[in-house]
Formats: structure tokens, sequence, C-alpha cells
């Protein structure tokens, strides 16, 4: 169905996720992924940049003693003692300097225990042994290892806020950013494939972009619409020139005809195939007529300047054509609610239009069947007709090529579709109506005709 | 009432002549622009059938000189370009009438009746038929001097019957002449029934409708009548 497959394509849009959510939804959840990783490594990475950081700064006091040492003489820090020893008050650090007999000469840095003044504490100790004054000595600094891990915990708290803050301070830049990055997108698909109305006749403006990407789908996009323009724009030229060039062989047969039939010396036999060559060549002008009129209606050629009643304009085509429910004794019913006036139209067509869709009502329908004509009016929306018959349907799978032209449908005896809804399809498209099937085989048929706001007057 | 034929396509141009000329009408032919701008300063016409595609010169450049010299004339353009551009202009420089291409030679005529009776106001409006009299111009109908209540698509037809009288009309020409060259693919018009049912059944009240004859088969004539 025509209008199933609309709302299918729009349910499809519905379905799916837009790129900027995605995109949002990637950014969001890699950058909180980031986050907790770097707060659950916090205290690794603090524990190896302060133990650096502790090793870096004992070796620095190592550094300050062994001058001193060998500035001074050793003596400055025995005064006279066998060994020395200090601590800080609190015990975080601690010297010790001693004599040293051990066989191996250590200079390591290592994290050990040792018992100041009965507390056993960790310590990170720094151990060096060196030769003074012909003596060997063992020097060991030490800082708590219990200082540096303490921040453990509000630095993770306070680290996990922070990022956080800064995760969604830059989420809100990245929708921001990302939202102007995509939008020509958005712009391209509006201006070349949605509000572009076949057959492309306006001209399109690029979409301004500095994006390369963009600019080459709209530029690809571009090209695609002019190649379809062009194809399009010669079938077109091609079938206003062969129904021209048609007309008039058509206008000699027929007037040839014509002025044998009125010959009175012809017999009643050559009378009869006379009648059956006019009516054979009859068929042959309708054809051609019609794709001329299709033609002319993709062409533009037809004015739409025109303001219509359709209550009236339905009245004239039910007087045109309702000689022809007698003869099928099709019931009718012409039951419009509102009186709508339309703008911007060409009379003829709509005409055209309606008597197209009426005439397959009563074509397509059974003896006694019925025809109905309805309206519903969505007040600053859109208008629609439904006209509904009672006849023989169309199968589902013909539905969707309805309005091909010359598509023959394998139910109906009466010829096939002809061109009459390939032209009730030009007349629509003209207008901007929207035109619906439903229908049920051997129950009915309703067409439903979607007036927009912008042609109501 | 003399025509001129302006027809690049020649064997269209003799069936138009051979027609018009049964009818009565004394016809000239032109092939080209430059025969037919010859021919109308020459003599005067009051009919020009115009065929637009023209190949020498557009038929409606033909059509804007063709006033200067014979105003007096009836233009009635015949083309198969069938635009609306066109159609619009040949009537905005003066075209009395149009008919696109493929027409009915009895359309034609038909058209040039109604003109002679606007234009040159030819008074041959009550015609008689039978025990009927036939109005033309008021297009009415009655039977000793009562008017008889007949449709607009009726009174058509009986006219066009009438014009064409003697002459086997078929339905295709009648629906033609009634609903035009409407696009439409039933060209079975069997419709045409419904009407000349409703015509014999109005008038067969008030008298004798057997000039109406059906042709089995083919359509239907006006007998003439004695």
């Amino acid at each position: 169905m025509v209008g199933n497959s609309q709302r299918s394509r729009i349910q499809n849009q519905k379905a799916g996720l837009k790129l900027l959510t995605k995109l949002t939804l990637f950014i969001t959840l890699s950058k909180l992924a980031i986050v907790m990783l770097f707060v659950f490594l916090l205290p690794n990475l603090i524990e190896r940049i302060a133990s650096k950081y502790t090793d870096d700064y004992l070796r620095e006091q190592k550094k300050k003693v062994m001058t001193i040492i060998s500035k001074n003489g050793i003596n400055y820090y025995l005064q006279g003692e066998e060994s020395m020893g200090s601590y800080t008050m609190l015990k975080e650090e601690y010297i010790s300097l001693a004599p040293s007999e051990t066989a191996f000469y250590p200079d390591t840095i290592e994290t050990s225990e040792r018992i100041v003044e009965s507390d056993t504490l960790n310590y990170r100790l720094l151990t060096y042994n060196f030769k003074a004054d012909n003596k060997r000595y063992l020097l060991e600094i030490g800082k708590t290892t219990a200082t540096i891990s303490q921040y453990n915990r509000p630095l993770q708290k306070i680290a996990l806020w922070v990022l956080i803050a800064l995760t969604l301070f830059t989420l809100v830049a990245d929708l921001i950013y990302t939202r102007f990055l995509l939008a020509p997108l958005g712009k391209i698909i509006k201006s070349k494939l949605v509000n572009r109305r076949f057959p492309f006749n306006d001209d399109p403006h690029p979409v301004i972009t500095s994006t390369s990407d963009f600019r080459y789908l709209d530029s690809s996009l571009m090209t695609l619409m002019t190649q379809i323009h062009e194809a399009f724009e010669k079938e077109r030229e091609f079938t206003a020139n062969a129904s021209h060039e048609l007309m008039t062989p058509i206008s000699i047969l027929q007037n040839k005809i014509e002025n044998l039939l009125g010959e009175t010396e012809v017999s009643d036999l050559i009378q009869r195939k006379l009648i059956e060559m006019h009516r054979t060549l009859n068929r042959l002008k309708k054809i051609v007529n019609s794709l001329l009129l299709i033609s002319r209606i993709d062409n533009e050629q037809f004015s739409r300047s025109e303001v219509v009643s359709l209550k009236v304009l339905l009245e004239d085509v039910m007087d045109d054509i309702s000689h022809r429910l007698e003869e099928k004794e099709i019931g009718f019913r012409l039951s419009l609610k509102e009186n709508i006036t339309l703008k911007n139209c060409n009379r003829d067509l709509l005409y055209q239009l309606f008597y197209n869709l009426i005439n397959n009502a009563i074509k397509y329908n059974k003896p006694n069947g019925d025809i109905t004509i309805q309206d519903s009016y969505h007040a600053g929306s859109f208008y629609q007709i439904f006209i509904e018959d009672t006849g023989i349907g169309i199968p589902a799978e013909d539905i969707p090529t309805i309005f091909n032209r010359f598509k023959k449908s394998n139910l109906s005896e009466a010829g096939g579709y002809g061109l009459g809804l390939s032209i009730v399809k030009s007349i629509a498209n003209y207008h901007r109506i929207n035109v619906d099937v439903s229908s049920a085989v051997s129950r009915g048929t309703t067409f439903t005709l979607v007036f927009p706001k912008e042609i109501i007057y | 009432m003399k025509v001129l034929i302006v027809e690049d396509e020649k064997t269209l141009a003799y069936e138009v002549e051979a027609f018009l000329k049964k009818a009565f009408y004394l016809v000239d032919l032109a092939h080209n622009a430059r025969q037919a701008l010859e021919k109308i300063e020459m003599n005067q016409y009051d009919f020009v059938l115009l065929d637009l595609g023209l190949p020498d010169k557009d038929g409606l450049i033909v059509l804007e000189h063709a006033k200067k010299h014979n105003s007096e004339a009836a233009f009635i353009i015949l083309t198969a370009r069938g635009n609306i551009e066109d159609r619009i202009k040949g009537l905005d420089l003066g075209a009395d009438d149009y008919l696109p291409k493929p027409f009915s030679l009895l359309e034609l005529q038909s058209r040039m009746q109604a003109i002679s009776r606007r234009k040159f106001g030819v008074k041959n409006q009550a015609l008689q038929l039978g025990e009927f009299e036939i109005d033309l111009q008021k297009r009415t109908v009655s039977h000793n001097s009562i008017e008889i209540e007949i449709t607009r698509k009726e009174f058509d037809l009986l006219s066009y019957m009438l014009l064409h009288k003697n002459r086997v009309l078929t339905r295709i020409q009648l629906s033609e002449h009634i609903w035009g060259s409407f696009v439409d693919d039933d060209y079975d018009s069997n419709y045409i029934d419904v009407h000349i049912k409703n015509i014999r059944k109005k008038l067969g009240a008030y008298g004798n409708v057997e000039w109406l004859e059906t042709v089995r088969g083919v359509g239907y004539k006006i007998r003439k009548q004695d």
C-alpha cells in the first residue's frame, strides 16, 4: 500500500537511533569508562609516584649527609660517639649512622620495618655503606610509608568528583560541537532528498559546510539528482514529441474513416468494418492523448492559479458521469461535511482526477454496488476525501503498481487500469495531493485523497 | 461560405477539403505560411482553418498577419501541439476557436456552424424535425409551441445529429462531441444509448420520433425529412 510503505519508512526512522544520539552515547560511555579506570588505578599510581618521590627525597638526603661528611668529617655527626641516630618528633623520618663490619656494602632503598622507641613502623629505607677515616659506616635514612598512602582515599574521592564534573562539562561541549558538526548532514538530507519534489526542476544550492565529507556527499547527491533529472527530462521530451508526431497520422486516419462513413454507397459490411477501425483508432488516440496529458502535467504546462470549490466540482463530475450509475444500478452517496475551497489549482485537472477515480469506482463495481464519497477535515493541517466502492477490489500484490503506466491487473476483465490512474497520480503530484489506496479483493477499494493545508483556501 | 485550409500535411488537408466540399463550402488550400498569406491578401474568406505547425513560419504569426487583411474571417486553430500557451495565445490573437488534433470532421463542422450563428448572424435557428421544432439559438425543443424539457446534453446530442442529419453517427463520434476528447479509456461509448433512450422517451410523449433511427452495430442517425 502506498500509505503503508510511507508509514513503515517513518517507523524505520523511529526504530533506529540518530547518529547524534549514538555519538553522544559512545562519547559518554567511553569517558565514564576512562574516569572509572583512572579512579580505580589512582592508589596504585599515587603509590608509585609517592615512592618515587620518597626515593628521590631519600637520595637527596643521603647526598646532603655525604657532602657534609666529606666536608666536615664524620665526627660532625658522631660527635665522638660510636654511632648516631635521630628522628623527627612523630617518627616519620629518621636517620642513623653506625660503624659497619659486614662484608657486603649495600646501597639500596627498600621498604622494611624498624622499631623506633618500641613503635614498629614501616619505613621506606635507604641503606648506604661508606668509608670514612678508614672505617666502614652504615647510613640509614628512613621515611614512613604511612604518610604516603594516607592520602589515597580522599584523593580518590576528590579525583572522582573532579573528573565526573569535567566529564559532564566536556560532554556538553561535545554535544554542542557534534550537533554543530552534524548539522549539514540534516540540511543535505532535507534540501536534497526530503524536500525536493520529483522531477527536481528547481536548482539545488550546495549546502555550506567546511566538512569535506559532507561536501562530497552533497555534491554526489546533486550529481545524482541532475542525472535523474536529465534522464527524466529525456523521457518526457520523447513522450511529448512522440505523442505529437503520432497525432498527425491519427488525424489523417480518423478523417479518412469519417469521410468514408459519410459515403452513401458504402455497404453495411464495410460500414461495420469501418466502425471497428474507428473504434481501434479511437483507442489509440486516447492512449496517445493520455500520454501527452501526463507528459504535459509533468512538464508543468498547466497553470495552478484557480480557486475551486470541491463540492461544486464533485457535483459537476457526478452530473457528467451519473448516467453510468444508472446502467449498472449503482447506489451513490456524496456526503461532504465540509465545504472546502482549494486554491492554487487547476480546475480541469482536478476534474479529470475525480472523474477518473469515480469512473473507476463505477467500472470496477458490481451491479447494485455502492459508491460513497466522504470527507474529514483536520483543521489547520489537512483535508481528506475518501472515495469508497464495493467493487471487485485490487489484489494486495497489485496495489504498489496500479499507478504505473500500462499496468494490467490479472483479475480485471475490463482491460486493466490503463492510464487512468497514472493520470490521477500525475495530477495529484502536481497539486501535492497524496493518494492512498486500501483494498480488499471482492469487497471494494477506497481511494483517499489528502489535500495539504497549503492548497486549502 | 469560403474556407481556406492552411495545413502542411497534404493528405490531411485533402480529407478536410473533401468533407467541407460535401457540406457545400468553397474550399481553398495553402500548404505553408507564404501561400496562406498570399491567398489571404488576395481573397476574402469566411473561415480560415489554421495549423500552427507550419514548415516556414509559426501559425500564430500567420494569424496575426491574416487578421489585418481579413478581419471579417473566422479563424479556427487546428493543431497537434495542443499546449496551453498556444491555445491562450491563439485566442488572444483573435482566433474564434481551437481544435486539438486529431479532431473529428463532424466536430469541425459543428464548430463552424456555431461560429456562423454567433459571428455571421446566420439565422436558421428554428429547424423543423418531424412534428418538433428545434431552436438552436434558444436551445429549446418544442411541439406545437409547447416547450419540452430536456437536459443540456440531450439537446447537444439532438442538435449534433440534426446538423449531420441523414448521416450515421457512431457512438464514438457522439460521445466525443458530448464529453470532448475526455481522457477516459472507455472507448465503447455505450453510455450514449442512455441519452438516446431519454430523448426518445421525452419527445415520444408528444409525438412521433421515428426519424431518430438506430443503425444496428453502428450508431444513430436522423432520417432526412421529406
